[in-house]
């Protein structure tokens, strides 16, 4: 069991939320079965990720998952953020936790879609893995605690 | 046969079966590539493994939960 904390400004109007830093990858399966065969992988990427509980899947923005080269498992499924609907691809990858203790997971489904620019995060952290955690948000100290 | 759009014939296939399979496997996952399916699991993760123990990485195959209406992931 791992507890982490993490400083966010509910305060700030231009504080994006409370982020984490994540390694998102192929699966380990995948890796390993594309490198018997020949096949190459980027380095792992740490990007930021915002919490999101608002987010009923975790989401990659699609210039990563390009990037990391994240296997694909559907196309065109739909997803809607405040009346918009979008088509997006789904993933099978990988997202660890670095520095924090807090178990990875592996494979996890994660859906890729055009994020707007000048985001401070460029994955969301959705509920198919906040439901796995204690979240305690306190407001008034500015932090977010997660126990998993 | 591999086609040009990703997941054309997968998801013909997958549409074909929706009615049949929302009745015997609504919520479980199937893995399909091109017209062969791995079969039915309780998870993503199980329907992944299985998918590519099947099919392998060379090419990407299809992982979609059965549903006899398509559902809409919300980010708020």
């Amino acid at each position: 069991m791992a507890r982490v904390d993490i400083s966010w400004d509910p305060f700030d109007p231009v504080d994006p939320g409370p982020c984490i830093d994540v390694i998102v990858t192929n699966s380990r399966d995948v890796i390993s079965a594309g490198r018997s065969l020949g096949l190459e992988y980027p380095e792992p990427l740490r990007m930021k990720a915002l919490l999101d509980t608002g987010a009923s899947v975790t989401v990659i923005s699609r210039v990563f998952a390009g990037y990391c080269k994240l296997f694909q498992t559907s196309e065109g499924s739909e997803i809607t953020a405040i009346g918009a609907t979008h088509r997006c691809a789904e993933h099978a990858g990988s997202i660890s936790f670095p520095d924090t203790g807090l178990k990875g997971f592996d494979p996890i489904r994660i859906v890729s879609a055009v994020f707007a620019k000048q985001r401070h995060y460029a994955c969301l952290i959705g509920r198919d893995i906040l439901r796995n955690w204690v979240l305690n948000f306190d407001g008034r100290s500015r932090r977010v605690t997660i126990t998993d | 046969m591999a086609t040009n759009a990703p997941f054309d014939q997968e998801l013909k296939v997958f549409e074909q079966h929706r009615a049949e399979w929302s009745n015997s496997h609504a919520g479980e996952y199937v893995a399909i590539q091109d017209e062969t399916i791995a079969g039915f699991f309780t998870s993503y993760a199980d329907a992944f493994r299985a998918g590519l123990q099947r099919f392998g990485v060379r090419r990407g195959f299809l992982v979609k939960q059965v549903w006899i209406t398509e559902p809409v992931y919300v980010v708020s």
